[in-house]
């Protein structure tokens, strides 16, 4: 462990602050704060207010933005394109966090054209940070799970090297499928769709929305808040990190011939059909009943 | 003179325009939201449904608000248009726990996060950050999520009732939670048992107590600052059978007399993109000590006799609606029957054309979200958030409420530690 602490800067763009509530809900967070320090944060006890860290723009070892990128918005009246650009010129690792950062989000939605993610733009590479592209790491998600951040601020203190995908995600984390270790698994195995909400049983993915099949994220692995997942209080999930995200219609699957018209991750839809033919054709009476039943 | 003071520590940023006088006397305090997002017009064109998505990430602190209102709206959607909906006890108990964590969560923030630590700054004290606090929180967050899935930003709640199906074993954990906060609040925040800070409050003991909030009165005593931030005296509280309060005359609550006014705004070449939320076109207080005065809450309602709307009042009453949250929490948990149907599926949304509102007392006040749905697509959303209730920006002659709280305020540091009082919220604010 390094003896000094890493200096880090919390900035936001256009926001609704959910990732700062989601990092404060990190059990281990003194653990943390004892190997970086905050220059700047938007809630907790740090070094510069913004007011003063916008009048000289510091160094600093990594810089954390949250929020959508639009140049004109400004932080204690200094624009984006300045604050931003400037603050990432001077710092060693840039983490876009959240999706909104990442891709544009859900902000993104109010004006296409004008608003982004800082490196991404949607799929495109396209954001404010393109000439700094090797120092970002994405952390997409709408919001970010603290672990994903604390993870990602430990392996850079301790000088590892993270592996990261085309959207320069970490791969320990979003190497996974949100459907990896969704407690209705079984059901999704053996084509058994989820009569409606509010049961135990049943898989999301045919009738209610579910974008876990597809969607790239630790959720049902590293559970939320130490003990659930949207799919585990069966809720579907809604791809939230994907540039793709939000897409539309979040509470039913869009379907062509009655089969969902996208696929689980890398799986053609001929292989698909033949399986879920199969497996459908065996009627298992144990995943048709109740997982708990009173009566029997 | 004018200064222009940049309110940092809240969830985004608010300016306030200071007029003082020679002695530093605020005479005059403007307040300003810059930041503007477009929520409404995100949201208009969807799905219905896809509402409980969007909704929630208006906030990061009270999105769970956003969701209840959300769905809540969308159901009064169901009954305009002829439908019967049916929800469970089981799911509209679900539904207030998990609610009713957010606003804990909030306060307990408020109080370490915001309200020592700046009041303790203006004294010359050094900051730390209040670990014990943000453990505490998560831990609410925790009870929360093992019914909603995660929080922030769940999206469980949904019309007919709620998608999660929860057996003994989570409301055994949730109640183990449940019983280590009562203890952090008892012994760190309240310094006594929680059923015995009512009697605290009522007979004007609380201040002589050892714990954290007491600590922040006795701040604001060396500040001089315990008998100031009075307002107009007038309070709104929408939801829950609730009902409005002017200068003691009492009556029942009506939506339909709740007007915005966007006149002042960048949109009719002012300052701020704040709206102002009007109750008879006027200015009433939302939040936790409308809500004790409203349902008569024998602690707050006897401070409230004794020193009027002032900083003192305000204060106890967030910690005070803490303090009874967390027993109808433990009530709830103890009287859920698992056997009702957790949802009740109603007809396709897409069958679905009517106009509904929803309104959710959120941490900082009434929230409303309105709506017109055509075959289940959003044609027209409407959002009404607390903030625009304590923070409007009013005229000489007809302030808003934190406005009229600040005048009189002998700095500028004090009047905008009165301000952070209200537990001020920009992105909520402006949405």
């Amino acid at each position: 462990m390094p003896s000094k602490p890493a200096k880090v800067i919390w900035l936001q763009g256009i926001t609704c602050n959910g990732n700062t509530h989601s990092f404060l809900n990190d059990p281990s967070l003194g653990a943390l704060l004892e190997s970086i320090e905050f220059i700047h944060h938007p809630i907790l006890p740090c070094k510069k207010t913004l007011k003063e860290l916008v009048k000289k723009l510091p160094k600093s070892d990594i810089l954390i933005f949250e929020g959508a990128y639009r140049a004109d918005f400004e932080r204690a009246g200094v624009k984006m394109e300045t604050l931003l650009v400037t603050l990432a010129s001077k710092t060693k690792h840039i983490i876009a966090l959240g999706s909104c950062a990442s891709f544009g989000g859900i902000f993104k939605e109010a004006s296409p054209e004008h608003i982004s993610g800082i490196l991404f733009d949607k799929e495109s590479e396209s954001g404010p940070l393109q000439t700094l592209r090797k120092k970002v790491i994405t952390l997409s998600g709408c919001p970010i799970h603290p672990k994903w951040l604390s993870f990602v601020l430990d392996m850079i203190v301790q000088g590892k090297k993270i592996t990261l995908d085309e959207y320069r995600r970490p791969k320990e984390l979003y190497g996974y499928l949100v459907h990896n270790g969704c407690l209705r698994n079984e059901y999704f195995e053996w084509k058994v769709d989820s009569d409606h909400f509010g049961t135990k049983e049943g898989c999301l993915y045919y009738a209610q929305g579910c974008q876990g099949p597809f969607t790239h994220g630790s959720c049902n692995k590293i559970l939320w808040n130490e003990v659930s997942s949207k799919t585990r209080a069966g809720t579907p999930c809604v791809g939230c990190t994907e540039p793709s995200y939000p897409r539309t219609e979040l509470f039913s699957t869009k379907t062509y011939m009655s089969i969902p018209a996208e696929m689980p991750l890398g799986i053609p839809k001929r292989s698909y059909l033949a399986l879920a033919g199969a497996a459908k054709s065996f009627h298992i009476k144990r995943l048709e009943g109740k997982l708990i039943d009173d009566n029997a | 003179m004018i200064t222009h003071e940049l309110i940092e520590r809240i969830e985004g940023e608010a300016v306030l325009d200071f007029r003082t006088d020679k002695s530093g006397t605020v005479q005059e305090a403007d307040i300003r939201f810059v930041h503007f997002r477009g929520m409404e017009a995100i949201l208009e064109g969807r799905n219905a449904l896809d509402a409980l998505v969007i909704a929630p990430r208006v906030c990061g602190i009270c999105g769970h608000s956003h969701l209840i209102a959300a769905v809540r709206m969308i159901e009064n959607v169901y009954i305009d248009a002829g439908f019967s909906l049916s929800i469970s006890p089981k799911a509209h108990a679900i539904r207030e726990i998990t609610l009713e964590c957010e606003l804990i969560q909030n306060h307990i923030k408020w109080l370490y996060l915001v309200m020592l630590h700046e009041s303790g700054k203006l004294l010359g004290e050094e900051a730390n950050v209040s670990l014990k606090a943000l453990y505490v929180t998560s831990q609410i967050n925790q009870l929360s999520a093992l019914f909603s899935g995660q929080w922030p930003h769940s999206s469980y709640a949904i019309p007919g009732g709620v998608t999660c199906d929860p057996t003994h074993i989570e409301v055994m954990q949730a109640l183990k939670i449940l019983s280590e906060v009562e203890q952090f609040v008892a012994k760190e925040v309240l310094g006594c048992p929680l059923e015995k800070f009512e009697l605290h409050l009522k007979s004007d003991s609380h201040r002589a107590l050892e714990g954290d909030f007491s600590k922040l009165l006795h701040q604001f005593e060396k500040l001089n600052l315990l008998n100031t931030g009075k307002s107009h005296g007038r309070f709104l509280v929408l939801a829950d059978n609730g009902g409005s309060l002017d200068n003691g005359e009492r009556s029942v609550a009506d939506v339909a007399l709740v007007s915005e006014d966007s006149s002042h705004t960048f949109a009719h070449g002012g300052k701020t993109h704040a709206k102002n939320a009007l109750y008879r076109g006027a200015f009433y207080e939302g939040g936790p000590l409308a809500r004790a005065l409203i349902s008569e809450r024998q602690g707050i309602s006897s401070l409230y006799q004794k020193y009027g709307d002032c900083a003192m009042t305000r204060l106890s009453a967030r910690i005070d609606e803490m303090v009874t949250l967390i027993v109808h929490v433990r009530s709830l948990l103890t009287s859920l029957d698992l056997s009702q149907p957790s949802f009740t599926p109603p007809s396709s949304i897409l069958s679905i054309s009517g106009s509904g509102v929803g309104i959710v007392e959120a941490p900082r006040g009434s929230l409303i979200h309105r709506a017109k749905i055509e075959k289940g697509k959003i044609v027209e959303y409407s959002i009404i958030t607390p903030t625009q209730w304590n923070l409007g920006n009013g005229t000489a002659s007809n302030l808003g409420v934190a406005q009229k709280a600040m005048i009189g305020a002998e700095s500028i540091a004090k009047a905008s530690l009165i301000f952070r009082t209200f537990d001020v919220c920009s992105v909520c604010t402006t949405h």
